[in-house]
């Protein structure tokens, strides 16, 4: 999938373990990632911020000199940037305060190499949308930074709703997304009987992004279970 | 424990009225001896009959044959006295010495009323004369002056009734003095038993009379006290011992799989060793679900897992386990075919998400863990009237009927204090029944119609 620029983002991985650090800096790097710093300890960690302006922290929460979540709040001082928390504690509670404290994920160890890179261009995406060049589709384009679809050369408007659920769709490319996450997306938590009138909307999007909209291949139906976008590669 | 007040307020109830009763039997057996003692024919109707018995003749008085008999047996003498003269004018034949042949009328009234020369003497009226029998010495006692109010006599039924109400009213008062003075003592020490049971702790004051009983309950809830500590300890250590394992796993096993997962798709290696790697990345994957299952159950097992009630809908919560699992499983091995009615949007209860998402999750990945060769999976969520249930099937290889029975209803290895060393199955089930439970919901395993594992956990709504 084309998400070039994203790999351009700089990148501070943070965990005691050196040889955990290398395997993650590895995996980055063989996926494209080129800056990539990192740290063992807490007090290293805001030394290397300091001079390399992060633009996504991987924390650990157990650190030598300290815990992830303390040493986010100090990284969310300097900079609001993006934070995914990579653990070996999978309580329930350390997630809630995890995400409370306005980290944008948790991955609790061990992991796969294609689960991380997800979840780390998931979060890019979602932060840094408004640098995204447009995003191609089989019959059109989007470009969410202006909320418009432009197909066959001509500029179609998103709605604000258009434009949340496409976002959705969008963050998760390639994956189905649930009915229930798309309505939560579109109208907030606890959303229950907006099922008709996300079919309405889903219409309307294959409308301006489908070359046939009763044929679609974009965003294709997954029977009683969502919706899924498919982006075609740069 | 409420019996005690009622068992000491019987026992000291029918205390008091047995001894009322026993003051009611003591009355009657009296009355009932002093009948018994007073002879039928009473000496003053003796005296009567006597008298009745004389007859004057021309030799002067006569006694009949038969009273003289009476009266000589039983020892008694008899004058009779004539009216006009005061003389005594008749006698029996024994005639004690010294007694007086002529009487005035003090004399006669004194006779009358009490005794002559100590013989307990009694009168009896004839047409022209007086008779008077003299008992033997000490055979009677008499009431010398006999006399009661009126009244007293008059109100007699009533002052008895009296009598007796006032006798039962105290006994009553006893009664209660005594019910309330003995269960205030037992009160606390009923209190502290109860207590005892649920575990709480117990301190009685130990004074009283009662003070030892109450001492040995404050002793054995210290025991008690201690011993759930100690339990609670044990438990928490073992908790947390899993917990402290299962941690240090992960950070190795991240490495592990981070590399396999590599190796796996480098391009530089050839297709066997690819696959190599593919099976180290799918074995690493059971050890995490392992070490978190293990983590879990044993949380749950020892009641260390808040749960978070919220209310949840069940069919959105399915939907993104589902979706969760089709996303990651690339190579499409195990489609998972969505059976919810479209038109059952929401089935709201009150859950943990968290939890109720892994107990789905372990369901379907139960039917993965099963079948490596593939298979396809059907979920579904169904609401009927005061009930929501979620079943989770597969077309795979499925289990024999003895199999099923033993994960009905065979308790897992883990829960189990026999020493068994036979692994009957992993925990990705037990966290299910686990989770399940504390939601107040049930788990029925069985075969599927058409071949295949069948789970259905039901809740209620």
């Amino acid at each position: 999938m084309g998400f070039e620029y994203l790999k351009q983002k700089r990148i501070l991985i943070v965990d005691d373990e050196q040889e955990l650090l290398n395997m993650v800096a590895t995996i980055l790097r063989e996926d494209g990632f080129q800056a990539i710093q990192t740290a063992q300890t807490v007090k290293e960690a805001i030394s290397i911020a300091n001079t390399f302006f992060p633009e996504l922290a991987i924390l650990d929460i157990m650190l030598p000199d300290g815990d992830g979540f303390s040493l986010m709040e100090q990284l969310k001082k300097q900079s609001d940037y993006p934070i995914l928390f990579l653990t070996a504690r999978g309580e329930e509670e350390d997630k809630f305060r995890g995400f409370g404290l306005g980290a944008d994920d948790y991955m609790v160890k061990p992991f796969l190499p294609r689960e991380l890179l997800f979840r780390i261009m998931a979060i890019l995406r979602r932060c840094y949308k408004e640098d995204d060049p447009l995003v191609k589709l089989h019959d059109s384009e989007i470009d969410f930074a202006r909320a418009e679809v432009i197909k066959n050369g001509i500029h179609i408007p998103l709605t604000a709703k258009e434009h949340d659920l496409l976002s959705a769709l969008y963050r998760n490319a390639g994956r189905i997304v649930t009915i229930d996450a798309l309505c939560e997306a579109a109208w907030g938590e606890n959303p229950f009987g907006y099922e008709n009138s996300l079919m309405a909307h889903i219409r309307r999007i294959r409308e301006k992004i489908e070359a046939n909209p009763s044929h679609p291949v974009s965003l294709v139906t997954i029977k009683g279970l969502g919706y899924k976008l498919i982006v075609e590669a740069n | 424990m409420k019996s005690v007040p009622k068992l000491i307020r019987r026992f000291v109830g029918v205390l008091m009225i047995s001894s009322f009763l026993i003051l009611i039997a003591n009355i009657s057996v009296l009355i009932i001896i002093g009948l018994q003692h007073s002879p039928n024919a009473s000496p003053w109707s003796s005296a009567k009959n006597a008298a009745a018995a004389l007859t004057k003749t021309e030799n002067g008085y006569q006694l009949s044959e038969q009273m003289a008999a009476e009266l000589a047996q039983q020892n008694i003498w008899a004058i009779f006295i004539d009216n006009q003269t005061h003389q005594v004018v008749w006698h029996t034949d024994f005639f004690p010495e010294g007694i007086p042949t002529q009487y005035t009328l003090s004399n006669i009234v004194s006779l009358t009323r009490g005794y002559l020369n100590g013989y307990p003497t009694f009168t009896g009226e004839a047409q022209d004369g007086l008779m008077v029998l003299g008992y033997p010495k000490d055979s009677y006692w008499k009431h010398m002056y006999p006399s009661w109010d009126y009244h007293m006599i008059a109100d007699f039924p009533k002052i008895i009734i009296t009598f007796l109400a006032v006798n039962f009213i105290i006994i009553f008062v006893i009664y209660m003095t005594v019910n309330m003075k003995l269960l205030k003592s037992v009160k606390p020490i009923v209190e502290g038993i109860q207590n005892l049971t649920t575990k709480q702790p117990v301190h009685l004051k130990e004074k009283g009379l009662l003070s030892e009983v109450s001492a040995n309950i404050n002793r054995t809830s210290e025991v008690l006290q201690s011993q759930n500590y100690q339990l609670k300890r044990k438990e928490t250590a073992r908790a947390n011992w899993i917990a402290g394992v299962s941690h240090d796993i992960r950070t190795p096993l991240s490495m592990i799989m981070g590399y396999a997962g590599q190796l796996e798709t480098n391009p530089n290696l050839t297709k066997a060793e690819q696959n190599q790697a593919m099976v180290i990345v799918r074995q690493s994957k059971k050890i995490k679900n392992l070490i978190s299952d293990l983590n879990l159950a044993s949380k749950l097992e020892y009641n260390m897992q808040p749960i978070k009630w919220k209310q949840e809908n069940l069919v959105a919560l399915v939907r993104q386990v589902v979706v969760d699992f089709i996303n990651t499983d690339i190579d499409q091995k195990y489609p998972i075919e969505w059976m919810t009615e479209e038109t059952l949007t929401s089935c709201v209860i009150y859950a943990d998400k968290d939890l109720l998402k892994r107990a789905v999750s372990n369901l379907i990945q139960n039917s993965i863990n099963h079948n490596e060769d593939g298979c396809n999976l059907y979920v579904c969520v169904k609401k009927e009237q005061n009930q929501c249930a979620i079943t989770v099937e597969d077309d795979g290889v499925g289990a024999t009927k003895e199999q099923i029975e033993a994960l009905n209803h065979t308790p897992h290895y883990m829960v189990c204090d026999d020493n068994t060393t036979e692994q009957r199955h992993g925990l990705g089930l037990l966290i299910v029944k686990q989770i399940v439970e504390s939601h107040h919901g049930t788990v029925l395993i069985t075969n599927r119609r058409h071949g295949g594992f069948s789970v259905t956990l039901t809740f209620p709504l």
